[in-house]
């Protein structure tokens, strides 16, 4: 791929390499030189190597070929006649500074809420013919002119509010307190009730639970003590927490939840297939769960494992799956309505949750790309009670459009995920009701948190081009000054994240992806916008493990990602990435997170 | 963006995941069985009629309309970059149109297109060939009835030139497939399929004057194509030939 004029411009430092074969005597220009931008792709697949000794495009540009040089041949000063004496690598950054002499501000002022001062304002003319030893200081930016926007922060630096100006109040939208109650005993017995620390469930449930969907053929339901987790089990569909609206709709009020026990959903076909789609984790519970990461049971939880066997043949149909969440809700809901009322009893916990406008501060939007390809890939949308069934839209119904929750109503349990893709990467129900990134971003008094958008990955795709212009039209009236955009899963819903992310991106405004990627999961496409990326892997081999949950965001990922959202959006430039998945550029990324 | 705050940041943050970047994603499924699909051939090797004006190898973004039922011994290659003597002994290296019509006789595909097209993507110049040579090529062969457009590229330039016209295909509702000797190439610039054999740049269809290899490679490629579900994906083909020039 020949270079033209301008990418010429960038690349002079870069390594000389024919991009085609041409003839002795060939007197080098830019249409001669392969593009740099393409060598690791190129070397990777051996295609090339770049060998010591080699020339820059600088030097080699307008030297003569001496014999036939085939495609892909790195130029060395032996092959050429008439090479110029050009001092090594000088960076190319400083070959596309200014030519004036004027003094650039600097790069992490130079964003676009930056214009150039006005010449007349910023100019420092200097001229010198030789100078040794000299040090000069300038200021890092001029006084503002009135009228002039002031640039972003610089690094850590604040960017003192005028004196004139108070901090604008923030606004309290809403607020949610999630109530603790400890559960120290899970029993089976004649009636659902909590008591003392006791969950004790009706087992007659299991009966109503297999009516809940005729493709319900059979359940079971198992209390599974923290000590005795060595348990054999089906696939792990869902995670689905104990909570309850006391007061108030889903986002707000008051919600009890339970704490100590969880419902495991497990499940497989009559003909013994998992429900599952890419990667399976039945096996034992004790090395199949990632205890402690948001979506999953935590080390001390009792689980209580409701297993459904549904009508042979339908895993991988939309309602298979469907059907049995419906059946476990059964159970799951009488346990709500038992904790629904708890007069008289104190919680050992109250946490609160404030859905905060916080004016003046930087408009940011949390972009969560779910799956909605239909078959299990599908999530519930809103549901009437935390983490419910019940009352739930499905996105895959709704067209996979982007739809906006507040950051309480995601905390509430506004998402009952029915996604049953890699047990490693997939976000369950669990993980949206104590989802790391949304409680980060709804805390960070340094930014403004607008809402949180769910946009699902369809199968077609024209919808996926579809869903994300939809979501730039979306972000372009919420005039957002920065976005995180995450995606669970990994394969073909990697185009709909590239998509989402250009289509956020090329509105100009600072955007975020993290994913998992890895070794397994590379990126297959992507575009310039993703310059600024968050890996979620957690596997020492880079792969989809098939541990539950291993592979999510967790709050250090979260801290991550925020941290370098805040610093592109202050115009601090982040640095390109390895060209192949690298853990120890993650390790120093976490070192920068204070 | 408010013009007073504070925000936490670091210097030397850097991007975790490698991305490859690709333009948009533009993808006709194939909703035909292969035998009944009308096949399209183009190549931006360089491949032209004996008696239609030779490329200019400095850089062209024309092309010449090849009918598919051209012997093969009409055919030539000009083409400055790469080694010419695998085409030169054996056309259907680069554009097996023989293969293609034994294809059809087996009833393996359905029937191919009146015409072919071939051009010459060396140095190729990107505006033309994706705003003006590609929607026009789709536009004939889209009007020809072509439901999958099959290609080589020929040289690193090539391979470029060659997506960006199977890209306008794809978006004119034909589905298409690059047979890649470069497939880092084809990848980078959005190729909507490609299959990937083992074979140098000069005969991307295979080793010339075996018609076993150059058949393999056409059927797997037709196979591999009611495989890909997706825009972007890529198999390796299980052939293997190397020319020392």
């Amino acid at each position: 791929m020949s270079l033209s004029k301008e990418t010429l411009e960038a690349h002079l430092n870069d390594p000389a390499v024919l991009c085609c074969r041409r003839p002795a005597g060939t007197v080098l220009s830019a249409a001669d030189f392969e593009d740099p931008t393409i060598f690791p792709d190129l070397v990777d697949s051996n295609l090339m190597t770049l060998k010591e000794g080699g020339l820059t495009i600088q030097q080699a540009l307008g030297a003569t070929l001496v014999n036939d040089g085939e495609a892909l041949t790195q130029l060395t000063p032996e092959l050429l006649d008439g090479v110029k004496e050009t001092p090594a690598a000088e960076p190319v950054d400083e070959a596309e500074g200014p030519e004036d002499g004027v003094e650039e501000p600097c790069s992490c002022c130079a964003g676009p809420a930056a214009p150039a001062a006005p010449a007349s304002d910023g100019d420092v003319p200097l001229h010198l013919d030789r100078a040794e030893g000299l040090d000069l200081v300038f200021p890092a930016g001029g006084a503002p002119v009135a009228g002039t926007p002031v640039p972003p922060a610089c690094a850590a630096a604040p960017v003192p509010s005028p004196a004139e100006e108070p901090a604008p109040a923030d606004k309290v939208m809403r607020t949610l307190v999630k109530k603790d109650y400890p559960v120290t005993k899970v029993e089976l017995g004649d009636a659902t009730s909590y008591e003392g620390g006791v969950l004790t469930i009706d087992e007659s449930l299991v009966e109503a639970a297999k009516k809940a969907d005729p493709l319900v053929k059979d359940v079971e339901m198992k209390i599974i003590e923290p000590s005795e987790r060595h348990v054999y089990s089906n696939t792990i569909m869902d995670v689905i927490p104990i909570a309850a609206k006391a007061e108030g709709k889903l986002g707000e009020g008051v919600t009890n939840v339970l704490s100590g026990a969880v419902f495991v959903l497990t499940g497989m076909d009559e003909a013994g297939v998992q429900v599952h789609e890419f990667g399976s984790c039945e096996g034992y519970m004790d090395e199949k769960i990632r205890y402690g990461r948001p979506g999953c049971p935590d080390e001390d939880d009792i689980m209580i494992r409701v297993d459904v066997k549904i009508q042979e043949g339908t895993g991988m149909e939309r309602r298979g799956p469907f059907a049995a969440h419906s059946a476990a809700d059964v159970i799951v809901h009488a346990c709500r309505e038992a904790i629904k009322k708890l007069d008289g009893v104190e919680p050992v916990k109250e946490e609160t949750f404030r859905d905060v406008r916080r004016a003046g501060r930087p408009r940011v939007v949390l972009v969560k790309e779910i799956m909605g390809q239909g078959a299990m890939h599908d999530n519930l949308l809103v549901p009437t009670e935390p983490c419910g069934v019940k009352g739930g839209q499905k996105n895959v119904d709704l067209g996979n459009v982007p739809v906006v929750l507040s950051p309480n109503e995601v905390l509430d349990g506004g998402i009952h995920a029915l996604a049953c893709i890699g047990p490693a990467t997939k976000e369950i129900t669990r993980h949206f009701f104590r989802e790391p990134m949304v409680e980060a971003l709804q805390t960070d008094e340094e930014l403004d948190l607008t809402g949180v958008v769910f946009i699902g990955s369809p199968q077609v795709n024209d919808e996926k081009t579809f869903v994300s212009e939809r979501l730039g039209a979306l972000i372009e009236a919420m005039e957002v000054d920065g976005a995180i955009v995450t995606t669970e899963g990994f394969g073909n819903n990697h185009i709909d994240f590239s998509e989402n992310i250009a289509a956020i991106g090329s509105r100009g405004v600072p955007v975020v992806g993290v994913t998992f990627a890895a070794y397994q999961g590379q990126l297959v496409v992507g575009n310039k916008y993703m310059d600024a990326m968050i890996e979620l892997n957690k596997d020492p081999e880079g792969f989809e493990n098939e541990i539950l949950a291993d592979n999510t965001t967790t709050p250090e990922d979260a801290d991550r990602a925020i941290l370098m959202l805040k610093t592109k959006m202050a115009g601090i430039p982040i640095e390109p990435p390895e060209h192949k998945w690298d853990e120890s550029v993650i390790e120093a990324n976490k070192q920068l997170v204070k | 963006m408010p013009t007073a705050f504070k925000l936490t940041t670091a210097k030397g943050l850097k991007s975790e995941i490698y991305v490859p970047w690709t333009p948009k994603p533009v993808w006709t499924p194939l909703t035909k069985p292969l035998s009944e699909c009308k096949v399209a051939f183009i190549t931006s090797g360089g491949i032209h009629k004996k008696d239609q004006t030779p490329f200019n190898t400095a850089g062209d973004w024309s092309y010449r309309e090849i009918p598919s039922d051209t012997p093969s011994d009409q055919l030539m290659v000009t083409h400055g970059g790469f080694d010419n003597s695998d085409i030169n002994k054996d056309v259907n290296a680069m554009l097996p149109i023989d293969r293609l019509r034994e294809l059809v006789k087996e009833g393996f595909i359905g029937s191919l297109v009146p015409t072919f097209f071939g051009f010459m993507g060396g140095g190729g110049n990107v505006d033309k060939f994706e705003h003006v040579t590609g929607p026009e090529i789709a536009r004939k062969l889209k009007a020809e009835g072509a439901d999958i457009v099959l290609a080589t590229g020929g040289c690193g330039t090539c391979h470029r030139s060659c997506t960006l016209v199977l890209r306008c295909c794809e978006e004119a509702g034909m589905s298409t497939c690059i047979i890649a000797a470069l497939p880092p190439i084809a990848r980078q610039q959005g190729a909507p399929r490609i299959t990937a054999p083992l074979v140098p740049i000069g005969s991307n269809a295979g080793e010339p004057n075996n018609p076993t290899m150059q058949m393999g490679i056409l059927k797997d490629t037709l196979n591999a194509m009611e495989e890909f579900d997706h825009f972007g994906q890529m198999k390796a083909l299980p052939y293997e030939y190397r020319h020392n020039v």
